[in-house]
């Protein structure tokens, strides 16, 4: 491959890809409700978790003897000349006072420069598809599907919090799916989502599956995140729904959602209003962890931080 | 004999100067010597380090003590369950090194929720300064006068005000819930503490006399390290999420400029100048007016640390490391930088089913000519969280004489055991597939558990007061994450009164089981204490000791008098060890 760039993109949008191709069926548990009804729930099959868990075992051990395309094409037998890592052929020379950022004669430069000195977008090597471990994760939204949220700020704790179970795709295929009855749904998939609420995403997330007679297998996120940052992962999943396999870097960085906002539904301007809502986080509250009740240390509040945004403040309109 | 002692003298002397000659080099532009072949001292030793690393050594509750240069442990000093950070006695002045009068060095204790104190002198632990419940002490940094050291509560967010002496404690709440506070430091002018905290993405201050919040700062996603410069005029902050440095300007408590910098970002050391421009030496320079040039930012998922320049604040420069390097820390002379590396993929042979770390040691002298390279890389024991490094000079050599002379001891000095890993029965079991979630076994309380990138599953577990517990606890990454290191191992503990009884080492492939009984109600965190990956600090869940008389558990309802009397430290209705310190 001429451009490393070019072979680090492709390395992305196939490994998706593959991922991706991975959910053509889904399991046929009963014991979902959306909507109000019975249905099937949204997993991956356990051959398929199983091929996912097995993928993401052999990118660590691609890693442990460095090949390429494994997490920055880390080399282990580097350490004794202290060379950087090769992150692309280098055409431009950015000095420091070591070198490293310098070509040399085997065109040398590291993460950092990559990322502090853009590559221009030439629609494969755009920044955003480069950076997978920035607060530019792409893809970035200009609008959202849950008034008062951000799903440009949920999708830093998505990748963060929910991947190791729910996939980077949200498919249900992270690497922990395997091992976990029941499996952990396909957010993506809109006949399902469609029906969940807001409230329902909202309590479950929160407190975890417990709080909705559900698995404790989904643990409960209200003691690590804030309601306003949970409500930014709740935009990040609606603005997922459906989105196809990315064919181009174009379609991975501008997902197409089918969502729609849900009639009567809470969202993050309306919850302090929505009885429903406060009487379902007091019940989880009651029952969190880090909590004193009667001092300053009681849940949910908000804190300004971390680019999180009070709802009122969020400028990304629903659409 | 009196002929004897005087050469002895003579030849330690010398030895001091030829150490302290090594240590002034950093600025001359001269062939530097490999780490072998070190300082002669004009003896047959063959090495003579000028320069110690104090290291806390994170699960396996030691402290390790290790050469700088030749990078050769010298020796394990047991503390408790968890060690974290690490902090000389002294003042803060300075740098993260302080300016230590070599008297104490303290380790927070993540597991027991004490705080141990070494005497640098004999290389005993000298005292265990139990801290109240609940708290979950995270970090630590000494106050400007020496008298106090500033704690964290990470899992109870709470701060804390020590007062070394006594042992007593001023707890305050920092709201609203939840809430981390992790990182801590101290202004070298004595008004002011910085303390991250990971859930609310902010920097608090708090004044220092009275002991209160004033403000929130926000800053990035998730802030890591919050270190201050020896001027403090700027704090930098590591905001292990966003993959930048945010600097706050001390004088008007707002943010001065936000860096990019790297990948998961996570520690901040800067180096130290005397008021002539030399690397300060303790005891020796005044500790007032010290300077800083540069930030070393250790770089987690970028393999690398940064340089940032304090004139310029922006990166100047980066230096790859090996591998995902968390603390960070410098020699005292400015000569080193030393990436205290949490996973060593491909690097060393197998000794069993829990990985090494190492600490990398890469040349930071700008006129080297081998600056930026790594000079030396070493397996380590345990999980280190932080290392400070010491002037040698400042440890007595008992054997040229003194010992005769006197002066080891002034006083009355504890020699207290650690609280040893006990009361609890533990083994390992062939991968288990039990789903999550408590049941009760033969009159017993099962709690199944699974560790995952990052977090457990359950989230929270109750148990009634006085049930046995047996708890299985399962591994069930493929690898590490985000960063998908294979060498990964997870590990569980439940800080406090607990501590001792869990710590458990969660290698894949198997299911450890720790058996105890849960006699002391309260909540206490269960965090975890092999660095698994950028989002390992947020691994957490909560276990929940009911009382029936007194209703469930929080962070308010418990028996936390109790829980601060160590058990396995002392004997039962034995009073604690701060309260025993106030007694003496």
């Amino acid at each position: 491959m001429k451009n490393a760039k070019l072979r680090i993109g492709l390395i992305a949008i196939t490994s998706l890809g593959m991922m991706w191709g991975s959910v053509s069926a889904f399991a046929a548990e009963k014991r979902c409700t959306a909507g109000g009804q019975k249905v099937e729930c949204p997993t991956v099959t356990e051959a398929e978790a199983k091929a996912a868990a097995a993928a993401f075992l052999k990118e660590g051990d691609d890693m442990e003897v460095g090949k390429g395309g494994s997490t920055y094409g880390i080399a282990p037998f580097d350490y004794l000349t202290g060379v950087g890592k090769r992150s692309n052929s280098d055409t431009k020379t950015y000095k420091t006072d070591s070198g490293y950022g310098e070509k040399t004669g085997a065109g040398l430069r590291t993460e950092l420069w990559d990322r502090v000195k853009a590559p221009a977008s030439d629609g494969v090597t755009d920044k955003s598809v480069y950076d997978q471990w920035t607060n530019n994760w792409s893809p970035k939204f200009g609008n959202t599907l849950v008034a008062g949220a951000d799903p440009n700020q949920g999708k830093t704790y998505y990748y963060s919090y929910c991947i190791a179970c729910h996939g980077w795709l949200m498919h249900g295929d992270g690497p922990n799916a395997a091992e976990l009855n029941p499996r952990p749904r396909t957010l993506t998939r809109g006949e399902y989502m469609q029906k969940k609420t807001n409230l329902e995403l909202f309590t479950v997330i929160k407190g975890g599956g417990e709080a909705v007679s559900l698995s404790s297998s989904m643990p409960n996120w209200g003691n690590v995140l804030q309601d306003q940052d949970i409500w930014n992962v709740i935009a990040f999943i609606r603005a997922m729904q459906d989105v196809k396999p990315p064919a181009s870097v174009a379609e991975y960085l501008n997902p197409k959602s089918t969502f729609k906002p849900i009639k009567g539904d809470v969202d993050a301007l309306n919850a302090a209003s929505n009885k429903d809502f406060k009487e379902a986080q007091e019940l989880v509250e009651s029952d969190m962890s880090g909590r004193a009740p009667g001092s300053e240390l009681a849940g949910g509040g908000y804190v300004k931080g971390g680019n999180r945004l009070d709802a009122a403040d969020v400028k990304l309109r629903v659409k | 004999m009196q002929g004897k002692f005087k050469f002895l003298m003579a030849s330690a002397l010398s030895a001091s100067c030829l150490m302290l000659g090594a240590a002034n080099a950093a600025d001359k532009p001269e062939v530097i010597p490999g780490w072998q072949v070190a300082v002669p001292d004009g003896k047959d030793t063959p090495l003579h380090d000028p320069m110690i690393l104090y290291s806390s050594g994170g699960v396996d509750g030691k402290m390790a003590i290790i050469g700088i240069p030749s990078f050769k442990t010298y020796r394990h000093v047991d503390c408790g369950v968890d060690t974290h950070e690490i902090s000389f006695g002294g003042s803060n002045k300075g740098n993260k090194n302080g300016t230590p009068d070599g008297k104490y060095v303290y380790l927070n204790d993540k597991g027991a929720n004490t705080i141990c104190e070494f005497d640098l002198q004999t290389g005993y632990l000298a005292r265990i300064i139990a801290l109240p419940f609940p708290f979950g002490v995270h970090h630590i940094a000494m106050s400007t006068d020496g008298k106090n050291i500033f704690a964290t509560g990470e899992y109870s967010g709470k701060m804390a005000k020590v007062d070394i002496k006594s042992g007593k404690t001023e707890v305050i709440d920092w709201g609203p819930s939840p809430s981390a506070p992790d990182y801590i430091d101290a202004t070298r002018n004595g008004k002011y503490v910085f303390a991250g905290n990971y859930y609310h993405s902010t920097v608090g201050v708090f004044s220092t006399s009275p002991f209160k919040l004033i403000k929130e700062i926000p800053v990035g996603k998730n802030p890591h390290g919050t270190d201050i410069n020896p001027e403090s005029t700027m704090v930098a902050v590591a905001d292990k999420l966003s993959a930048t440095m945010t600097i706050i300007d001390v004088d008007k408590l707002a943010v001065k400029k936000v860096i990019p910098t790297c990948a998961g970002p996570l520690h901040n050391v800067m180096d130290v100048y005397n008021k002539n421009g030399g690397s300060y030496r303790a005891g020796i320079d005044s500790p007032d007016g010290l300077t800083s040039k540069y930030i070393y930012e250790s770089c987690f998922v970028a393999d690398a640390n940064v340089k940032v320049s304090y004139a310029k604040l922006e990166v100047v420069d980066e230096i790859p490391t090996h591998y995902r390097t968390g603390h960070i820390s410098i020699s005292p002379d400015n000569s080193y930088v030393m990436a205290l590396n949490k996973f060593s993929t491909g690097l060393f042979s197998p000794t069993g089913i829990i990985f090494p770390v190492n600490f990398e040691l890469w040349d930071a002298r700008e006129k080297s000519p081998t600056y930026g390279k790594t000079l030396k890389i070493m397996p380590v024991d345990g999980e280190p969280h932080n290392a400070k490094g010491l002037m040698a000079y400042l440890i007595k050599d008992w054997t040229k004489g003194q010992a005769e002379q006197g002066g080891l001891l002034t006083g009355r000095t504890d020699l207290l055991d650690p609280p040893h890993r006990a009361y609890s029965k533990r083994y390992f079991i062939p991968k288990e597939n039990t789903p999550p979630g408590v049941k009760l076994v033969d009159g017993v309380k099962e709690i199944h558990m699974k560790a995952f990138s990052y977090g457990y599953i359950p989230r929270q577990v109750r148990v009634n007061k006085g049930d046995k517990v047996r708890l299985f606890a399962t591994n069930i990454d493929k690898a590490s994450g985000i960063t998908k290191n294979p060498d990964v191992t997870m590990g569980l503990t439940i800080y406090g009164p607990y501590g001792q009884r869990s710590n458990m080492d969660l290698p894949r492939g198997v299911t450890s089981v720790h058996e105890f009984t849960a006699d002391i109600a309260g909540e206490y965190e269960i965090f975890c204490t092999h660095f698994c990956g950028p989002l390992h600090l947020e691994m957490r869940a909560a276990f929940f000791v009911d009382d029936p008389k007194k209703g469930p558990s929080n962070l308010a309802v418990g028996d936390y008098a109790e829980a601060q009397k160590l058990p396995g430290l002392l004997e039962e209705g034995q009073i604690t060890i701060a309260e025993r310190v106030k007694g003496l």
